[in-house]
């Protein structure tokens, strides 16, 4: 069996020694990422049927629990390390032929070094060490941001930076707070404490935490970067901050909320704030001439439909919740990637200039538009089971609450409607039928192969979710079984 | 009296973090915005050397004979701040960058006239 510490060392090590490979080629750089991925993407498959069976821990430095740092790959953990993985490695295909400016090696180091932040996040299983990934993962897509170094980059990464640097010392002083009360930074060891002492004294490092997290996680009112920083970021760090970075956010919430303090009174608090990251989003989306942007608030209102998913708090619920959180990660990915591609061609990032790009780009308009169909929660793609299983638990609850908001997410889906068919329309029914002088142009083969791996994955899945409910069943019932995961630690 | 005497580094870290806080909501230029991060930094990681700090403690190291593990401080704490203190100076270095190309962008450090992003 593989040691999935490797998940880790992989892509940093060799992020380190990009700027080495220059000496023997400059072409070489731009396959490493593709190489360390590939390689992630091979071993967390091969770690997966192990997991299923009996979470996989790993004591670092020989040192056992509750001592040293600790890696925990359970269902949970392996499921975002293997889409981490899979974005991750689709998205450095892409990248060959998307970045052309000069200074690429430092593209590649930060790309790679963003990844291992993310899989570092989801497989560590001690507090701090969450944390420096965590900052990681922070520090990385800030300067991504602003790799491009134009107007809008800095601008919006300069927000990035000074909300997220706030939002982790917030979770700096919690982790804090959390060793003063407990000794302890091993999160099994926490967990398995934390209901020994009064409950306001660990109410406030729950919400630091929260809070803190929340601000990657863009959950209402700490989203104010994310529409910036996702729309003047490159194309394909979009693709990975919408499609990974907020996710990985959320994993930390639902991690300190499940596992480590085993929360469910905040739940509710969650639920209301889900429902209302929904309806903002959504709402700000319908009214945005520029596509990223469209597609940024977008990424805020799936978020907040996941933390509604989550915060159901019944295994169906996050059950339901994970499935929506794969599919906005596929789908996510696929749409940034698309427009991406179009804007690249077209200029511009305005929707009302993709007119008539369905007779110019077929198949990146048609890939488009799955993708678009996937978010709305149409069948056959991926995001319509998703959707259905969230609606399901939550009218299972048998609440008027809950039918109250479901109604609400009802009503933010029809709005999302309205606006990506907006787009789909734009592409393909407006603009002059025959332009003379535009030929049809296929996109190079480096754009077409990840995406339309990405189209073949939301409409496999989305005919078949069996295939994935299995590992996503077993991650549901690791974060509601808080003492399985204490005593898997701490025998 | 002996409250204060007992609880003052706390007090001081969270004046420290709160004053910081304060600077980054309140002020319009962004240098004094990177500094009062700089400050919320230094003030956690005041608190958290603070976590483990005993009074007339010494380096938990068996360097003479007799010293005992209750005249140590903790060591975790301060292998934290040192992990602290090289992401804030990261972040501390991207924020002055960025500050420099804000500059070159727009002549002016005001991020009240800082407002293409919006909407």
């Amino acid at each position: 069996m593989v040691n999935p510490i490797l998940l880790i060392v992989i892509p940093l090590g060799l992020a380190f020694v990009v700027p080495l490979f220059r000496f023997i080629s400059k072409k070489i750089e731009k396959f490493i990422p593709f190489f360390a991925l590939l390689a992630n993407l091979i071993i967390s498959l091969t770690l997966f049927p192990h997991v299923l069976e009996k979470p996989i821990h790993v004591s670092i430095g020989g040192f056992l629990p509750p001592l040293g740092i600790n890696l925990v790959a359970g269902p949970l953990g392996i499921l975002f390390a293997m889409l981490i993985a899979l974005v991750g490695f689709l998205v450095s295909i892409y990248a060959f032929a998307y970045i052309k400016e000069k200074d690429q090696e430092k593209y590649h180091i930060l790309y790679l070094l963003l990844l291992t932040g993310a899989t570092g996040v989801v497989l560590t299983g001690d507090i701090f060490n969450l944390f420096v990934f965590f900052e990681i993962l922070c520090i990385s897509s800030y300067s991504l941001v602003a790799y491009f170094g134009d107007k809008p980059g800095i601008e919006s990464a300069v927000k990035y930076l000074i909300q997220g640097a706030v939002g982790s010392s917030l979770v700096l002083i919690g982790i804090g707070l959390l060793y003063g009360q407990f000794g302890t930074l091993n999160m099994a060891d926490i967990a398995s404490n934390i209901h020994s002492v009064h409950s306001i004294s660990v109410f406030i490092p729950l919400v630091l935490l929260i809070t803190g997290f929340g601000v990657e996680a863009a959950i209402f009112p700490l989203n104010a970067w994310l529409p910036d920083a996702h729309s003047s970021a490159p194309s394909s760090i979009s693709a990975i901050l919408s499609g990974i970075a907020i996710e990985v956010g959320l994993y930390a919430i639902v991690r300190v909320v499940f596992t480590l303090f085993g929360a469910s009174s905040i739940l509710t608090f969650l639920l209301f704030l889900g429902v209302i990251t929904l309806l903002i989003g959504e709402l700000c989306a319908f009214n945005q001439e520029n596509i990223k942007r469209m597609l940024a608030y977008s990424s805020i209102g799936q978020i907040g439909l996941i933390v509604f998913a989550l915060s159901i708090g019944s295994l169906s619920g996050i059950n339901g919740g994970l499935f929506q959180l794969v599919s906005h990660t596929l789908s996510k990915a696929l749409l940034f990637l698309a427009a991406g591609y179009m804007i690249f061609r077209s200029g511009s990032m305005n929707i009302s200039s993709f007119e008539g790009m369905g007779k110019k780009m077929p198949y990146t308009s048609f890939a488009f538009t799955i993708g678009a169909f996937s978010i709305v929660g149409l069948p056959p793609f991926i995001g319509f089971p998703g959707k259905f299983m969230i609606l399901k638990a939550a009218l299972f609850e048998q609440d008027i609450l809950f039918t109250i908001l479901v109604f609400l997410i009802l009503l933010a889906t029809i709005i999302e409607g309205a606006y990506f068919f907006r787009v789909v329309q734009t592409i393909y029914f407006k603009g002059e039928k025959s332009t003379p002088g535009q030929e049809r142009e296929i996109a190079p083969l480096s754009v077409l192969i990840p995406v339309f791996i990405f189209v073949g994955l939301i409409v496999v899945i989305g005919i078949y979710p069996k295939l994935i409910t299995e590992i996503l069943e077993s991650s549901a019932s690791e974060l509601l079984n808080r003492a399985d995961y204490i005593k898997n630690i701490l025998p | 009296m002996n409250f204060l005497s007992e609880y003052i580094y706390y007090i001081g870290a969270f004046s420290l973090i709160f004053i910081g806080l304060f600077i980054v909501l309140a002020k319009k230029n962004l240098i004094k915005v990177i500094i009062g991060l700089s400050i919320v930094d230094t003030g956690i990681n005041l608190f958290l050397i603070t976590l483990g700090y005993i009074r007339g403690g010494t380096a938990p190291v068996f360097s003479k004979p007799g010293l005992k593990a209750e005249n140590m401080v903790d060591p975790v704490p301060q292998a934290l701040v040192l992990t602290a203190i090289v992401i804030g100076v990261a972040v501390l270095a991207l924020a002055l960058t960025l500050a420099i190309k804000l500059y070159k962008h727009y002549g002016t450090l005001n991020l009240r006239k800082i407002k293409e992003q919006k909407w």
